[in-house]
């Protein structure tokens, strides 16, 4: 028995049944793909052609087509590369965390945030991967035992971390989200006609049968795995930031990273999510399944996670002032003032200010807007980044060796060119996979006779 | 069937697979206990007896499987078949692995250092200077470091030309050319041999027979940057035309007047070294004082103590100023000017006080080229009595002598037809002269180059007898009066090529007979090199001088000394004569226009050299062009900031779209640029018409007018209307305040010999042990440098020493403005400008400053400057070390911070993560690679490759390894040969070539070592030291004797 709260709005509006849920979600899957999957996996693919092109290009001929020198060594890889793990923590967040809170909103938008997490954290892959001068001996970076002689990895190196964390991100994020999965998939199972599909979602369900056994297990290994992803998701960004952090270089060396890049990378995933769903919603016809409600919830972390990168911009200059290290000082005064101000005042405006709209009911329960707001958020955590890794690294120490840096167009293409494995994979997960987590929605229905 | 039912009955199934199981045989139960029951061919076929066909099908398919999938495999990959040749007899003196040292004289100047010559397998790889040799003392400049690669340069002929045709037989041309100057003799059509200044006793000789056998000969030598000023005004003081020989050790005062002493006037690396010995605080006698005046900001001017901007076409007047200041002191007669010309702050009159308080041990030079200039200098360094100490006109040098009358009668000769035959040794006119060469060459009926290269003046030659370069000839060189230097070959003949004199002595009909000679038989490469001809000629000559074993010694010590001049030279000056001049020059008006040669190309002769182009300039830090230097004064009236460029029209020449550049400390209302750029024929690298090659810069020499003057007045300068990048290694020029080059000044450090260095050493709180190999009486050695910012220059001359010793790529223009120039050691170089109340040296104060300037731009033109060599500092807790996660660098027991390339995967943290950014990385593979089309793609580039270092591949990390390939290599004889490491000094490139010696590399292990003692000095510091890295760099503080005056 279910009792309908007087306060709080209803989790999934329309009067939903089971078999309403079951029929819409799985509609996208049974039925031939839309005019506007079709386009979008289109052009989905034509950016993961210019991905293909630029990263030929730069394992090709040497990454030296890229326009890093000298001193800003790293410029759009690692900064795409924070900016796509940054992205990946929604997801985490979402299903883990929200779910060790009962947070019962989050059923309706976990799964697409999971898997935006999973295709986020290959679009990061992608980028420490490939900034290796020689790529193809990259693997030395993994511990393995070796016929080079005594060779190993050094366990000081931030990077190695990053190996570590990353993979097990990975890991941890594609179990999360496949288990999460398996009971969907037994219902696609039981709907799909052709042998092929019949095969592969029987395969992929292993042999679900619905039993309260299978439940009860599967309850327990979701909980389980949310404890461990929530130290994931705390873990992973601390450890990226620690690719600065743990540097001597004056605008890296800082101990406020690892909270500051969490709290940003929660806020650049919620961005993201909410770019994904406003559209999904609409196109696939999910309106009742995820609500103005989801949007406003969502819009309410966005505020307060980019108030907290805010603070965090603020503290560091403070810090900077407070510390008495001249290199220090200049590094944030630079920031501000120098050649790179414009990217300094991009990010502080998308990232502290902008998102200040949302204290107004109406930004945060106006879909377009919240959609226009979610693309400026993610423009202002990639120029977090940009700003963090270019201008601390353009003006460092020794004034001779200060330089100017603009990414080459083969560096814009791999950008650009993520986006494309990106939405690549995200077209074919809502074409083939349920974009909403079927069995809990279930759960959380008004309409249960 | 009755088995089966047994089985099914007693539950107890037996199954046998032959009769020999069923009957139990005791054979067969025998070798059932074998893992094999058979015995295997196996051995027998793999024995001798094995290939009888008694393998069985099994082991064939075997053998067969395992040949073709073993043959499949090694005809997959595809390799190179590269030959090693051994020797069939090895040379006496080689011995692979091992270099020979020779002393020879470099040759990429008429300057003449002495240089040691580093061969490896019979090539050489390295030049450095001669510890002997009175002229390089030890170092070597930039210019003859890389000279080495033109050795082994694309572009050089591989044949004599003959019309523009390749001939193999040099007796072809030697016919066609002997038969044309035979006609012109016996005609008596005039030739004219037309070289550059000449100072090898030898040559001289084989010259003088040519002349013998040809009487209608003349020979005319000249300089492309002339010092026909200093010719002239010797001439008319002292009856004397000769350059003395400048004793920057005796001068304690130095006033120079544009002459860029430490860079490219006259004999650099001498006067480097020598004027380092005083430029230290701790000598005896102190430091001596240095005021330089010049409109262009030259190296020189960057070392000065005391540094004035002058416009340069007064310089006249300011010189005579000078004299009437001394005069007047001295109570003689002034020069009659209605007013003197003096600068801000009355600083000539400082000037003159100065060098009468120095007077005998002072020294005055002018860099012009004016003789009226030049006859005022002597004066003034007459009347401060300078010709006893700094200044020797008795054992002149012979380094420059060229005549510029001389050469423009040949030039006016060959217009008019007067001249009917040229010969050009060693000099490029059509390059480095008036324009019009090529059309008077095109005139004469014969013509003949001796150029290495078809360049613009071999191209229009009829006949192109190639030179050796000097690395291949037998030669000799007095660069000063009873200096004698010798050059000997240390390769073959790379091509079909032959020496110059050779050919002159050939043709002349005289070369020397080389039957029954005792060394004809001594090695196939001895031989072949004491065979030349003129070996014999310069033996016989040098033997009749020294004798014969003196000369074997003279020979291999590079060095020998004849008789010197004695007595005095008589001054019979008069400059009151120059009135009229001197005031004319301090009225000047309008803007100048300033030639100088750049340090490093310098007056153009390497015009293919990559590594001389991608030398940064020592003051601009532009590579690969050169451009209008501007001051900020005419560049805020022009509108012109950065990446643009200006036309620029004067003596009726005009460029357009010339890359300007605005540089500090340039006087106002002069504008300067470099010669030695714009080769239309110099090859892939400079820039070659015929091969589709854009040149390098513009030509600057069709601006001088027939007195070869450096000056030239009125110039026009408009805006360009184009953009232009040029290529730096440095784009920020302000230290912005910060604690990373400690200076004081002499005063203040007599006082205190810790001034400028007080700041104490951080503290440091540590958890950690100091590491076993770093505390004191370790039994390792614990590698250090130290660098003497008193003494260094900035000259560069280590960058290409340690590029050619350590194989560091050339990049090129595109990858420098990319900022990725590759070079393992630099040299930072910061200014600050001075304005009335203090020095700036913020970016942000600069601005302001600018903003509220009127337009004069007075803190632009007055600039201090600072040069601080920058490479790996080895630091022992390196930041580098700590991030890379594969251990591709690490730090060795002796103190070194090691680069292990084959391990390096290319994550750039460490590069990051250098505080320094010395770290530099391979973006793509620079050799072998048609992209950088330098010297790393071809064959004959390749053979200046250093076989004891690695050429880096793509993606990979390098640096500075405090050149440990020498350390090694000191070891590794201290192990063979038993001694004392102690005893043994290992030199790193950079500090083997520095003519001031200003880098010191040792054990800091050893505490009465050099480096220790530097390392404790008082002005010893640590750049960056609060970062707690500790390096293994010190530098010395910088003082400047700014007090004094």
């Amino acid at each position: 028995m279910i009792h309908d709260s007087l306060i709080r709005e209803r989790l999934v509006t329309g009067d939903k049944t089971a078999a309403d849920v079951t029929r819409d979600i799985s509609r996208p899957i049974l039925n031939q793909p839309s005019s506007a999957w079709k386009i979008g996996f289109t052009l989905s693919l034509v950016f993961l052609g210019i991905f293909g092109v630029s990263l030929f290009w730069t394992v090709w001929t040497g990454i030296g087509v890229w326009n890093i020198n000298k001193s800003v060594m790293w410029g759009w890889d690692i900064t795409n590369f924070v900016f796509w793990v940054g992205i990946g923590h929604a997801g985490t967040l979402i299903s883990a965390v929200l779910l060790l809170f009962r947070q019962k909103w989050r059923m309706s938008i976990n799964r697409s945030a999971e898997a935006m997490t999973i295709f986020a954290v290959v679009c990061a892959a992608m980028f420490p991967v490939f900034h290796m001068g020689r790529v193809w001996v990259g693997y030395w970076a993994l511990p393995l035992p070796n016929a080079f002689g005594s060779l190993w990895v050094n366990f000081n190196s931030p990077l190695l971390w990053d190996v570590f964390a990353i993979s097990t991100y990975f890991s941890v994020s594609l179990l999360f989200w496949y288990i999460g999965m398996i009971p969907d998939i037994a219902t696609i199972r039981d709907k799909v006609k052709t042998k092929t599909a019949k095969f592969w979602y029987n395969f992929f369900s292993m042999g679900w049968t619905g039993s309260t056994r299978s439940w009860a297990r599967y309850e327990l290994v979701s909980l389980i795995l949310a404890g461990i992803s929530t130290l994931l998701v705390l873990s992973v960004h601390t450890i990226v930031s620690a690719d600065f952090a743990t540097s001597v270089i004056p605008g890296w060396h800082t101990t406020i990273f690892p909270p500051y890049f969490v709290a940003g990378a929660i806020f650049s995933g919620f961005g993201m999510v909410a770019t994904l769903l406003v559209v999904a919603r609409k196109v696939m016809n999910y309106e009742n399944y995820i609500t103005i409600g989801h949007l406003e919830a969502m819009t309410k972390i966005i505020m307060v996670t980019g108030t907290l990168v805010g603070i965090a911009y603020l503290t560091e200059f403070f810090i900077a002032w407070y510390s008495v290290v001249e290199y220090e000082q200049y590094a944030f005064i630079n920031r501000a003032t120098g050649p790179y101000w414009w990217a300094y005042w991009s990010m502080m405006s998308c990232n502290l200010i902008a998102p200040q709209v949302f204290w107004f009911k109406w930004a945060r329960t106006t879909p377009w807007f919240i959609f226009i707001m979610s693309i400026v958020v993610n423009v202002g955590m990639w120029f977090e980044r940009f700003v963090i890794i270019v201008t601390s690294l353009h003006r460092d120490y020794l004034p001779s060796s200060w330089v100017m840096y603009s990414g080459s167009l083969t560096e814009v293409g791999l950008f650009l060119g993520t986006f494309g494995i990106f939405f690549t994979c995200f077209f074919l997960f809502a074409k083939f996979l349920p974009v909403i987590n079927m069995s809990e929605v279930k759960t959380i229905l008004r309409n249960r006779e | 069937m009755s088995l089966l039912i047994t089985a099914n009955m007693s539950n107890n199934i037996k199954y046998w697979k032959g009769e020999e199981e069923l009957n139990r045989d005791p054979q067969f139960l025998a070798d059932q206990k074998r893992e094999f029951g058979e015995a295997l061919p196996l051995e027998q076929a793999l024995s001798d007896e094995g290939f009888e066909l008694n393998s069985n099908r099994r082991d064939f398919l075997k053998y067969f499987g395992f040949s073709v999938t073993a043959v499949a495999l090694a005809s997959c990959y595809k390799t190179n078949v590269r030959h090693a040749v051994p020797y069939l007899v090895k040379p006496e003196d080689v011995t692979p692995g091992v270099a020979n040292y020779y002393r020879s004289t470099c040759g990429s100047c008429s300057v003449g250092c002495g240089v040691e010559v580093k061969v490896r397998e019979g090539r050489p790889i390295k030049l450095d200077g001669s510890r002997d040799s009175v002229i390089s003392k030890g170092g070597l400049c930039a210019t003859g470091q890389a000279s080495i690669l033109s050795l082994y340069d694309t572009e050089r002929l591989a044949n004599p030309l003959m019309k523009n045709q390749e001939v193999q037989d040099w007796s072809t041309l030697d016919g066609e050319i002997k038969s044309k100057l035979a006609v012109m003799k016996a005609t008596g059509k005039k030739v004219v041999l037309l070289s550059n200044s000449i100072n090898s006793p030898s040559t001289l000789r084989a010259i003088a027979s040519f002349k013998e056998a040809y009487t209608n000969v003349e020979h005319v030598g000249y300089d492309a940057v002339s010092y026909n000023g200093i010719l002239d005004a010797n001439e008319k003081d002292f009856g004397k035309r000769a350059i003395p020989h400048y004793r920057f050790d005796n001068a304690k005062a130095i006033v120079s007047f544009g002459a860029d002493f430490l860079g490219t006037w006259i004999s650099p690396v001498e006067f480097q070294a020598d004027y380092a010995k005083h430029r230290r605080p701790d000598v005896e006698g102190g430091m001596s004082v240095h005021i330089q005046f010049e409109s262009t900001l030259s190296m020189t001017g960057t070392n000065a103590d005391h540094r004035f901007p002058m416009q340069a076409s007064k310089e006249l007047a300011y010189v005579g100023t000078l004299y009437n200041y001394l005069a007047k002191a001295k109570g003689l007669a002034q020069i009659p000017v209605p007013t003197n010309a003096e600068l801000a702050g009355n600083s000539i009159e400082k000037a003159a006080k100065l060098l009468l308080k120095n007077a005998g041990k002072s020294l005055v030079i002018s860099g012009s080229n004016n003789s009226e200039v030049q006859q005022v200098v002597n004066a003034v360094n007459m009347l401060l009595d300078n010709y006893s100490s700094t200044i020797d006109l008795v054992n002149h040098s012979n380094q420059f002598s060229g005549s510029d009358a001389g050469v423009q009668a040949a030039f006016e000769g060959l217009s008019k037809g007067t001249i009917a035959g040229v010969i050009f040794y060693g000099a490029n006119p059509v390059f480095n002269h008036n324009k019009e060469w090529a059309a008077a060459i095109a005139k004469a009926k014969l013509s003949i180059s001796f150029a290495s290269t078809k360049d613009e003046t071999a191209a229009v030659c009829q006949f192109v007898a190639p030179d050796n370069h000097f690395l291949e000839s037998w030669s000799d060189a007095e660069p000063l009066k009873g200096i004698i230097h010798f050059t000997q070959p240390t390769i073959a003949p790379v091509f079909n090529t032959r020496q110059a004199q050779e050919s002159l002595l050939n043709w002349a009909g005289s070369i020397p007979a080389n039957e029954n000679d005792p060394l004809a038989d001594k090695g196939i490469l001895s031989q072949k090199l004491e065979a030349s001809p003129y070996y014999l000629f310069v033996r016989s000559y040098w033997e009749g001088v020294l004798g014969a074993a003196e000369f074997q010694k003279a020979l291999e010590m590079g060095v020998a000394e004849t008789t010197k001049n004695e007595g005095m030279v008589s001054y019979v000056g008069n400059v009151s004569a120059l009135a009229a001049s001197i005031n004319k020059s301090s009225q000047a008006q309008g803007i100048d226009l300033v030639l100088y040669q750049s340090v490093g190309v310098r007056e153009g002769s390497q015009g293919n050299n990559p590594w001389l182009f991608e030398l940064p300039d020592p003051v601009s830090k532009v590579c690969w062009d050169n451009y209008v230097a501007l001051p900020k004064q005419i560049a805020a009236k022009l509108g012109i900031d950065k990446d643009a460029t200006v036309n620029i029209e004067a003596n009726g020449v005009k460029y357009e779209n010339v890359p300007a550049f605005v540089q500090p400390g340039q006087a106002n209302n002069t504008v300067s640029l470099a010669v030695g750029f714009g080769h239309t024929h110099a090859g892939k690298v400079g820039g070659s018409i015929e091969k589709g090659f854009a040149p390098i810069g513009v030509n600057a020499y069709p601006f001088m007018n027939t007195t070869r003057d450096v000056v030239i007045g009125d110039v026009k300068i408009t805006k360009g209307s184009e953009k232009y990048v040029l290529a730096q290694t440095q784009t920020h020029h302000s230290i912005e305040g910060r604690d990373l080059v400690r200076e004081s000044t002499f005063t203040s450090w007599k006082k205190n010999p810790n001034a400028g260095n007080e700041k104490s050493a951080p503290h440091i709180y540590t958890i950690w042990e100091k590491a076993e190999y770093r505390k004191d009486g370790s039994p390792n050695h614990l590698w250090g440098m130290a660098i003497d910012l008193n003494a260094c220059t900035g000259c560069g001359s280590c960058i290409v020493s340690c590029s050619i010793e350590n194989n560091v790529p050339v990049v090129g223009r595109d990858e420098i403005r990319l900022r990725r120039e590759m070079h393992w050691i630099r040299i930072d170089r910061y200014y600050s400008f001075v304005s009335e109340k203090e020095s700036m040296t913020r970016e942000n104060d600069i601005a302001d400053a600018d903003s509220a300037d009127k337009g004069d731009y007075k803190h632009w033109e007055n600039v201090s400057v600072i040069h601080q060599p920058m490479m790996c500092q080895h630091c022992a807790q390196a930041p580098c070390e700590t991030v890379c996660p594969v251990l591709a660098t690490s730090h060795s027991s002796e103190g070194l911070n090691q680069m292990t390339y084959n391990r390096c995967i290319g994550t750039k943290y460490c590069g990051n993560n250098c505080p320094y950014k010395v770290r530099r990385f391979n973006w793509f593979r620079y050799n072998d690679n048609d992209k950088f089309d330098f010297h790393f793609n071809n064959p004959l580039g390749k053979m200046v490759i250093n076989p004891d270092v690695t050429v880096r591949t793509r993606g990979v990390m390098e640096k500075c390894s405090f050149c440990v390939q020498r350390i090694q290599e000191a070891k590794l004889k201290v192990k063979r040969e038993g001694g004392n490491m102690k005893n043994v000094q290992v030199e790193t490139a950079c500090q083997r070539a520095c003519p001031s010696n200003a880098i010191v590399f040792g054990d800091l292990h050893n505490p009465d070592s050099d480096i220790s003692k530097l390392h404790r000095n008082e002005r010893a510091f640590s750049v960056l030291d609060e970062l707690n890295v500790q390096s293994s760099v010190k530098y010395m503080t910088k003082i400047r004797n700014t007090e004094t005056i």
